[in-house]
């Protein structure tokens, strides 16, 4: 660091050398970057050598970006002078996009000029020969230490310190300085550009005489103000004037994000809205097999992370698709594939039916290996009709079966058969589900009267099955419930749901839980069975209490069970505790690895989806990931080009939506191989300080309409009636994704957002780039781009 | 140089907050504001400060501002406000008011060209508009003058012989937008500067009207009197300027600021920071061996006839700048000042400036020479015209 070079001294403070009195310094800026409170800096280091100093801005009727000035004058004596500067001794230019304008005007040769670039003083060419000339990239800086905002980097006190540092002055001098006028927290910022700026002496060229010539003063005629007028448009190029640009662009919105089946809600709840159930449906199907069976028993992980909850409620998502899936009539016609494949299925449920469906509708030739008698699985035999009416599931399969699935029901398998079929296949994807039911392990288990949820909910589906006298159902996922409900309806005297953790913890549906109380099930939380009691039938059950303990891996508090217990006479006991993960049928020489079964080092042409691979347990889990893995054997069977495949279905682009909110997502068909431009835009997911709510009205969700009470334990008729209307449509925000609502083009202070075809187009050649549009997108379907400007300079 | 870095809005609301503390063991102060450019850094500047038994009050336009004022005054508080341009002809009225209730509310203004067409950069016409209407008007080239002539304003305004609003002016952006050094004094040498705030005909507990329908004859002789109170403020603005040196170690710039004139038989004459440009002027000329001397008015109400009417013997030609236009007419200061030229001089009007545009030393030197070129005295020159 240089030392301070005393050539002459005011009142005995050193005056840096090089400086001549009187001085005079002008500061190029925008409208926004501060160049006025740059001059003053500049004033305030005059000032504390004990010189006199006057400082002002030009100022104008210009909005954020537009060319500015700003002055300061350096003298020993009073300042008397009273006019702009014309012919500065020091330039500073705050943003090279400046040097289009003519800033050099009366600069004189050997004056010094400090620059905000990114260039080196070298790059800028012979026109700053004759000055001494300095570079430094304090806008990079600035954004670096949050100085301003996302838009508008503010740079005058990054600057002042590389204008420091021309002078020779200590560090020291800037922090009293820059203490003095309240700025003190920019210090560190003026002290990286201090280190960086990089200097260039005046050339000993004659300098040319150009560069010192003041810009005529050039002023247009006045028309008078009686005379016949128009306002025409000036042509200002104001796009000059911006470091940044907005653009349209897509977010990822946290339904989508969230939708274990991999929908595009906002697609499909938008296509509803502009288009009808037609439309969405166009939409829906090309990831949900089974809309009718999700729009009524999925567990909405949408809903959770919609970001209308956090200002209104979520919106009705799981009900929007009911309404979708019951009000159209729309099947998605079968492709042709370019290589036909063969594929056997085993296991007929959701994931195995998903599977099919993706498989299909590819064009490809499925056949569905079912052991029992009719497909659905878990949705046939183990969710009351009270919840998912047969005649709605029959719907759902029809559509798939209508694609030329082939079913062979009544077809239990063993792992030699996988064998044979992974041979006599192409393909074989295995989607059986979860094997064997948790068991309770504790005394009395065995008694008559104990017995496991699931057949039991396939005989009252059946009408096999009556029930009487006080029932206690163990467990507190949907199935729990439905147990419980369904023992409600066949008759019995009371039923209590006793589950270890607290009811916020319960995996049912929170909806289904406040249903099963509202029909009268007791629930008994933070209680655990630990033995049965009775001598050859039950006739109690010992319930110990259960303290929450340490939190578990998953981040839920481990029960600790305790002893202090109760006795609860009972007639039965029901045992829904889940399952385990069931891969009965792998043969014995193979093994599975993220979803592909392997014989020793070799890949067979064998997948398994659903909750036999990976447990996660409901139904949307199993439709996302039998999509997933049928769209993973088809890549496997192709060579390495497996995105040669991939054209949208061109067919499918839903009527009435703009195409806009079109493109790239909306092309599901593409499946999981996806660009890297769409993997990107996945992870940029919309949280909720990204919507502007101010620009919604609050307008609680729809809610969904249900029978009465009485009905509703009189029998099993669908409980739960959906919502009355669609209109639940229009509260979603539409995270991330532009619907065409006008507010950046209301908002634009200039005027230069256009509607097109499109969408909007914005005149980039006069955007000042204020970031207002950007701002005031209510759903985060705009964001502001770095420019490249002319010269690599700032 | 000393002092701290204050724009002159800032410095006139400073010179304010301080007055407004020296009357805190009096009745307090209060001010009504409301902002417009290039005026708003003044009254939001001082909502920023802590006034004890201080109230500033934000209203919806300048017509109430100067009416939180009256009431203020009429309450016998200390009172100030701050505006410009359109924003003091919407406050016009209730200037009246204040002057005819003769309360010695002090105005800092920025002056601001009248609109439309709309043009936010400095006039002089704006605060010439008011200049019948019995306030005292002061008019400042610099950062330092502004602060203390604001200061000053509440000794004259409040001066039992003087009791009426003063007006003191800045040409906006030039003046108001401009950092530089001023010397800010102590709290105490303000509190023994200003004595505290005593208005007679203040609103006490037995209840009484201000302002009431008069006859003729009663109206008259409140004129004449508010006429003699005003044209008195002249010679006591020299006991003020008197005190301000004992008690600030520093002059208060006069009535009057003649420059080189002694010799001189050329003189140009203006208001507000043209003067200053006028000195730099004036001593190039005088490096070339011409006589030129500059006279700069800051005192217009009351109108030093008597100095100005001394200042103009001897000159032949007189140029008088006015940044202003009273349209049909001519400049205002030459309307006011020309009468006092010796017969036989060249007096010549030059209308420069107007509408804000930045007068410097080349444009002055036109003048000079133009003046040189005449045998006698012409109608009004724009100086786009030279």
């Amino acid at each position: 660091m240089e030392s301070l070079r005393n050539s002459e001294s005011a009142g005995g403070v050193a005056i840096p050398v090089g400086v001549e009195l009187p001085l005079e310094i002008r500061v190029h800026g925008r409208g926004g970057q501060g160049g006025v409170t740059c001059a003053k800096l500049i004033a305030a280091l005059y000032a504390r050598m004990g010189l006199a100093v006057q400082t002002f801005g030009d100022y104008g009727s210009e909005r954020s970006g537009a060319p500015v000035q700003a002055f300061t004058r350096v003298d020993r004596i009073a300042i008397t002078n009273r006019n702009k500067v014309y012919r500065p001794d020091h330039l500073l230019v705050l943003d090279a996009g400046l040097l289009e304008t003519p800033v050099l005007s009366g600069v004189a040769p050997g004056a010094l000029i400090l620059l905000n670039s990114t260039a080196a003083p070298a790059d800028l060419g012979p026109r700053y020969q004759g000055f001494r000339l300095a570079t430094v990239d304090a806008t990079d800086i600035a954004r670096e230490l949050g100085i301003g905002s996302s838009s508008v980097v503010i740079i005058n006190t990054t600057i002042v310190g590389a204008y420091a540092r021309l002078l020779g002055l200590p560090l020291e001098q800037l922090e009293e300085v820059y203490a003095s006028l309240g700025v003190l927290g920019d210090l560190a910022a003026a002290e990286i550009a201090y280190r960086r700026v990089q200097i260039r002496e005046a050339s000993a060229n004659p300098p040319s005489a150009q560069a010192a010539a003041l810009e005529a003063a050039g002023l247009a005629a006045v028309a008078p103000m009686t005379q016949e007028m128009l306002d025409l448009p000036i042509n200002l190029q104001t796009g000059l004037w911006s470091n940044q640009s907005p653009s349209y662009c897509q977010y990822t919105p946290p339904c989508n994000a969230a939708c274990p089946a991999g929908n595009d809600i906002v697609g499909f709840i938008q296509a509803l809205k502009e288009g009808g159930p037609e439309a969405a449906a166009a939409i829906l199907l090309r990831t949900q097999a089974l809309p009718s069976v999700c729009g009524r028993v999925c567990p909405a992980p949408c809903m959770s992370d919609c970001n209308r909850k956090a200002f209104d409620g979520a919106v009705n998502i799981r009900s929007l698709e009911r309404w979708i899936a019951d009000h159209s009539e729309l099947a998605l016609a079968r492709e042709v594939a370019t290589n036909p494949r063969r594929v056997a299925v085993v296991g007929g449920g959701p994931a195995g039916l998903s599977a099919a469906y993706q498989l299909a509708l590819r064009g490809h030739q499925v056949t569905i290996f079912e052991a029992a008698p009719a497909l659905g699985g878990v949705l046939r035999y183990g969710i009351p009709a009270f919840r998912l009416p047969l005649a709605v599931l029959d719907r759902d399969l029809s559509r798939i079966l209508d694609l030329g699935v082939s079913a062979l029901c009544g077809t239990p398998l063993g792992p030699q058969d996988l064998v044979r079929l992974a041979e006599e296949y192409d393909s074989l994807i295995v989607c059986t589900g979860f094997g064997a039911a948790h068991e309770l392990g504790v005394p009395g288990e065995g008694l008559a009267g104990v017995e496991q949820g699931l057949p039991l909910l396939d005989r009252f589906k059946s009408g096999s099955q009556q029930i009487s006298g006080h029932v206690v159902v163990v467990g507190g996922g949907n199935s729990a419930i439905d147990c419980a409900r369904s023992a409600l309806r066949l008759g019995a005297a009371s039923v209590r749901l006793v589950y270890r953790r607290t009811r916020q913890e319960m995996p049912a549906i929170e909806e289904e839980i406040a249903e099963a109380e509202l029909e009268g099930v007791r629930l008994m939380t933070q209680r655990q069975p630990v033995a049965c009691l009775g001598s050859d039938r039950i006739n109690a059950v010992l319930l110990a209490e259960v303290e929450a303990g340490a939190p578990d891996a998953s981040g839920r508090r481990r029960p600790v069970v305790t002893d202090r217990t109760t006795q609860l006479p009972c007639d039965r006991v029901i045992l829904a505790l889940g399952q385990q993960n069931g891969l009965e049928l792998l043969p014995a020489d193979w093994c599975v690895e993220a979803g592909r079964a392997w014989s020793g080092a070799k890949p067979l042409p064998v997948f398994f989806a659903g909750d036999c691979s990976t447990g996660e347990g409901t139904v949307t889990h199993a439709i996302g990931n039998g999509r997933k893995i049928a769209l993973a054997a088809l890549a496997a069977l192709e060579p390495p080009a497996p995105f040669s495949a991939l054209e949208p279905l061109a067919a499918l682009k839903p009527p009435g939506l703009a195409a806009v909110a079109l493109s790239p997502q909306s092309s599901h068909l593409k499946g999981e191989g996806e660009s890297a431009q769409c993997r990107a835009e996945v992870d940029r997911v919309v949280a909720p300080a990204q919507i502007r709510f101010s620009h919604f009205e609050p307008d609680p969700p729809a809610k969904d309409r249900h029978l009465s009470l009485n009905q509703a334990r009189a029998g099993f008729q669908e409980f739960n009636l959906g919502l009355a209307g669609p209109e639940e449509a229009s509260r979603c925000f539409s995270c991330g994704h532009c619907t065409n609502c006008d507010t950046c083009l209301i908002y634009c202070p200039d005027g230069i957002i256009y509607r097109n075809e499109k969408g909007y187009r914005v005149d980039l050649e006069h955007c000042k780039g204020c970031g207002m549009c950007v701002a005031e997108c209510p759903r985060s379907a705009m964001e502001m781009n770095e420019k490249v400007l002319p010269g690599g300079s700032r | 140089m000393r002092g701290e870095l204050l724009s002159a809005n800032h410095a006139a609301a400073l010179a304010a907050t301080l007055a407004a503390r020296a009357n805190r063991t009096g009745r307090g102060f209060c001010s009504g504001v409301y902002p417009i450019t290039p005026s708003t850094e003044c009254m939001e500047y001082l909502c920023n400060q802590q006034i004890e038994k201080g109230k500033v009050v934000r209203v919806e336009s300048e017509h109430s501002a100067m009416g939180v004022c009256i009431g203020a005054a009429a309450a016998g508080a200390r009172s100030f406000t701050a505006t410009a341009s359109n924003g003091l002809a919407y406050m016009a009225e209730n200037c009246v008011a204040a002057a005819g209730l003769r309360l010695p509310i002090v105005l800092a203004i920025a002056n601001r060209t009248m609109g439309p067409p709309w043009n936010i950069w400095a006039d002089h016409g704006d605060s010439l508009m008011l200049r019948d209407l019995g306030l005292i008007q002061i008019y400042c080239a610099d950062n330092q003058e502004l602060f203390d002539t604001v200061l000053s304003a509440f000794r004259l305004a409040e001066d039992q012989r003087v009791l009426m609003p003063a007006m003191v002016c800045m040409e906006g952006f030039i003046l108001s937008h401009t950092v530089a050094q001023t010397e800010i004094p102590s709290q105490e040498q303000v509190d023994r500067f200003l004595p505290l705030t005593r208005i007679p005909q203040q609103l006490g507990e037995i209840p009484h009207s201000l302002g009431q329908i008069e006859l003729p004859a009663q109206t008259a002789a409140h004129r004449r009197q508010h006429h003699q109170a005003l044209l008195g403020a002249e010679q006591l603005f020299e006991e003020v300027r008197a005190e301000f040196a004992g008690i600030f170690g520093r002059e208060l710039q006069g009535a009057l600021v003649p420059y080189r004139t002694e010799d001189a038989d050329t003189l140009i004459v203006s208001l507000g920071t043209m003067g200053l440009t006028a000195q730099r002027v004036v001593d190039q000329a005088r490096e070339r061996g011409e006589k030129v001397g500059a006279l700069r008015i800051r005192m217009l109400r009351p109108l030093p006839a008597a100095a100005i009417a001394r200042e103009f013997a001897g000159k032949s030609r007189i140029a008088i700048l006015d940044r202003d236009i009273s349209l049909g007419f001519g400049g205002v200061l030459w309307g006011e000042l020309a009468r006092f030229a010796a017969p036989g001089a060249v007096t010549q009007n030059y209308l420069a400036g107007i509408g804000g545009g930045d007068v410097r030393p080349e444009h002055l030197e036109q003048v000079l020479a133009d003046l040189k070129g005449r045998r006698q005295s012409g109608s009004p020159v724009f100086l786009e015209a030279l």
